[in-house]
């Protein structure tokens, strides 16, 4: 029994990872129709923002977070006006920035590989080891219960949804559709840079977690469905227990658990490509 | 008939390089015309067909992989090997296009990430048979006939390869098929209308790149006479989406140049700015997309238009 929850506590911080990132993504495609797949990169830059931080400068760690989470609101502001904005602004195709944030994607990877030596980077943990997977759970459910609020209570947060359901109409509704796209970018890059922060205390800040976090997240997104906020989280909860209890109950390899969340996605494509939580 | 003379031609060309080239050129020469393959076989598929995969270094993983294990773990005879490398990549191919041309946007993108990182996975932990992290190496091709290709001769047999994967490919967008995915690239309800079965178009096309990349992964396998995860990897894969955008997606010559510009540009820059080249890529992608959507055969277009 023991053993059964700590692994629950365990698989249940794990899920708010990959929540946070589900919850990035969303974000992102829900008013724009983006795939942003340099997620995975916010993650390891919020990760190094950590390290720099709190590590080398050794700030308190409140200050430390808010820092990080302000710098990364400003990563996802500039990655959207240089290779988002001009895209849109000139009526390209929807590929066109999706491809370029690809070349985002490299850029980040690389540019944190040229300035920090390869080994990986430890990052302290915010309460004390014991205390890590409470302290994800809270800060994931405080992020959750904030955006929830925002879509659902605010004017903001509705002109969002009203993007998000008819671009044109919003449009003409008088609601400013760039601003929407950079505040979008914004929160994704918050969301995925405070899942990096919160994760690399356990892997450590390194140049090559991106990709893992990016697909994991993605896979939570497709789980939950890109329709509702709650189906971010939910995904992320479902696909951590299902990893976590195969790699302690199946009598598999431990790599093969590595293949559980991509086996995960392609059954949800295959049977119930909306995900689990229909949009309202 | 001149056609034919013009292939012929090249043939003689690309070949005949070889053999005036040391062994360490060779070596990149050969690794250069297999990029090309690839290139222009995933053009095909992304630039003329508009669906971003990102399994296609996977499936050329799967085929090196899977003739390397026909032959040296099962010990098949060789053509029995090939025929079946080929039979599992389509089998592969069915497996993630039926699937992921049910939906819309972009499931094809995640389905195809999902099946390369599965790949690797299965590549590290699969024990014997795969040889796990360290791959399998130590074989050599097979005598066909009582000689076994070797040296410039094998560069001729990837000359082979790449001007039979080009001339597939240019036979098949010159054909109705190839009309049939430019229009399901540009308006899959238009084409629906005129009654192009979408869905089919998609999942032919995506297999069909497939296998050829499978086969150019044959080909690979007895290179460098050794095959292992690192290879495969997905950086490679996202190497091969940047060439055909820096070099013009939806253009033969586009793949070929991109794939060309971006094999050789490491062998400049290496030595300039170590092994950072990657994000020279990347930024050569983001400007690419934002200043030239067309890439370098676009831009040769414009230069010609206003010269």
């Amino acid at each position: 029994m023991q053993d059964f929850l700590e692994l629950a506590v365990s698989a249940a911080a794990s899920g708010c990872i990959y929540g946070l990132i589900a919850l990035a993504y969303l974000l992102m495609i829900r008013p724009t129709g983006i795939i942003n797949f340099a997620v995975g990169e916010w993650a390891m830059v919020g990760a190094f923002g950590g390290y720099l931080l709190l590590s080398k400068f050794e700030w308190p760690y409140p200050l430390g977070m808010a820092a990080v989470l302000v710098f990364m609101l400003g990563v996802g502001w500039l990655t959207e006006r240089i290779a988002v904005r001009p895209l849109v602004e000139r009526g390209a195709p929807l590929l066109a920035p999706i491809l370029a944030l690809l070349g985002m994607l490299v850029v980040f990877r690389e540019a944190i590989s040229v300035s920090f030596p390869p080994d990986p980077h430890p990052v302290p943990y915010a309460l004390g080891i014991q205390h890590q997977s409470f302290f994800i759970i809270a800060v994931t459910s405080v992020v959750f219960i904030g955006v929830w609020l925002f879509f659902e209570r605010s004017v903001a947060g509705k002109s969002f949804e009203a993007v998000a359901i008819h671009r044109r109409a919003a449009a003409l509704m008088g609601i400013n559709l760039s601003r929407v796209t950079a505040l979008s970018f914004a929160g994704g890059a918050g969301a995925a840079g405070l899942a990096g922060l919160l994760v690399s205390p356990n892997v450590s800040a390194h140049y090559l977690m991106g990709v893992p976090l990016a697909i994991q997240g993605f896979t939570a997104l497709v789980i939950g469905g890109v329709g509702r906020v709650e189906g971010a989280l939910l995904g992320g909860l479902l696909l951590a227990f299902a990893e976590q209890l195969t790699v302690r109950y199946a009598p598999l390899p431990a790599g093969y658990a590595q293949g559980v969340p991509l086996l995960l996605l392609m059954m949800f494509l295959l049977v119930r490509p909306t995900g689990l939580l229909r949009a309202k | 008939m001149t056609s034919l003379l013009r292939w012929l031609g090249a043939a003689l060309l690309l070949a005949g390089a070889a053999f005036f080239l040391s062994d360490y050129h060779n070596d990149v020469y050969r690794k250069l015309l297999l990029w090309v393959t690839l290139a222009l076989s995933y053009n095909f598929l992304f630039g003329i067909c508009g669906q971003i995969a990102f399994s296609h270094f996977a499936f050329y993983g799967i085929g090196a992989y899977s003739v390397v294990i026909f032959l040296f773990q099962f010990h098949l005879p060789f053509p029995l090997a090939i025929l079946l490398g080929i039979a599992l990549c389509i089998l592969f191919a069915l497996a993630v296009a039926i699937p992921s041309t049910r939906l819309e946007g972009f499931y094809l993108a995640l389905a195809t990430l999902a099946l390369a990182q599965l790949f690797i996975v299965v590549l590290n932990e699969g024990g014997a048979v795969t040889g796990g992290p360290g791959g399998l190496a130590n074989y050599k091709l097979p005598e066909i006939l009582g000689t076994r290709i070797r040296g410039p001769w094998y560069t001729a047999v990837i000359v082979l390869l790449l001007l039979g994967t080009l001339a597939v490919l240019w036979r098949l967008d010159c054909s109705w098929f190839g009309r049939a995915c430019r229009a399901v690239r540009d308006n899959p309800e238009a084409a629906a209308a005129m009654g192009v079965d979408v869905a089919r178009t998609k999942v032919i096309a995506f297999t069909l790149t497939s296998a050829l990349a499978g086969i150019a992964g044959m080909v690979y396998a007895f290179v460098d006479n050794t095959v292992n995860p690192p290879i495969f990897g997905l950086d490679n894969a996202f190497l091969l989406l940047f060439m055909v955008i820096v070099g013009g997606a939806g253009r033969h010559a586009g793949a070929i140049l991109g794939a060309a510009l971006l094999f050789l540009l490491p062998f400049v820059l290496s030595p300039l700015i170590g092994h950072h080249h990657v994000l020279v890529f990347g930024g050569l992608v983001v400007v690419a997309i934002l200043l030239q959507p067309r890439g370098l055969v676009g831009l040769y277009d414009a230069i010609r238009r206003h010269p």
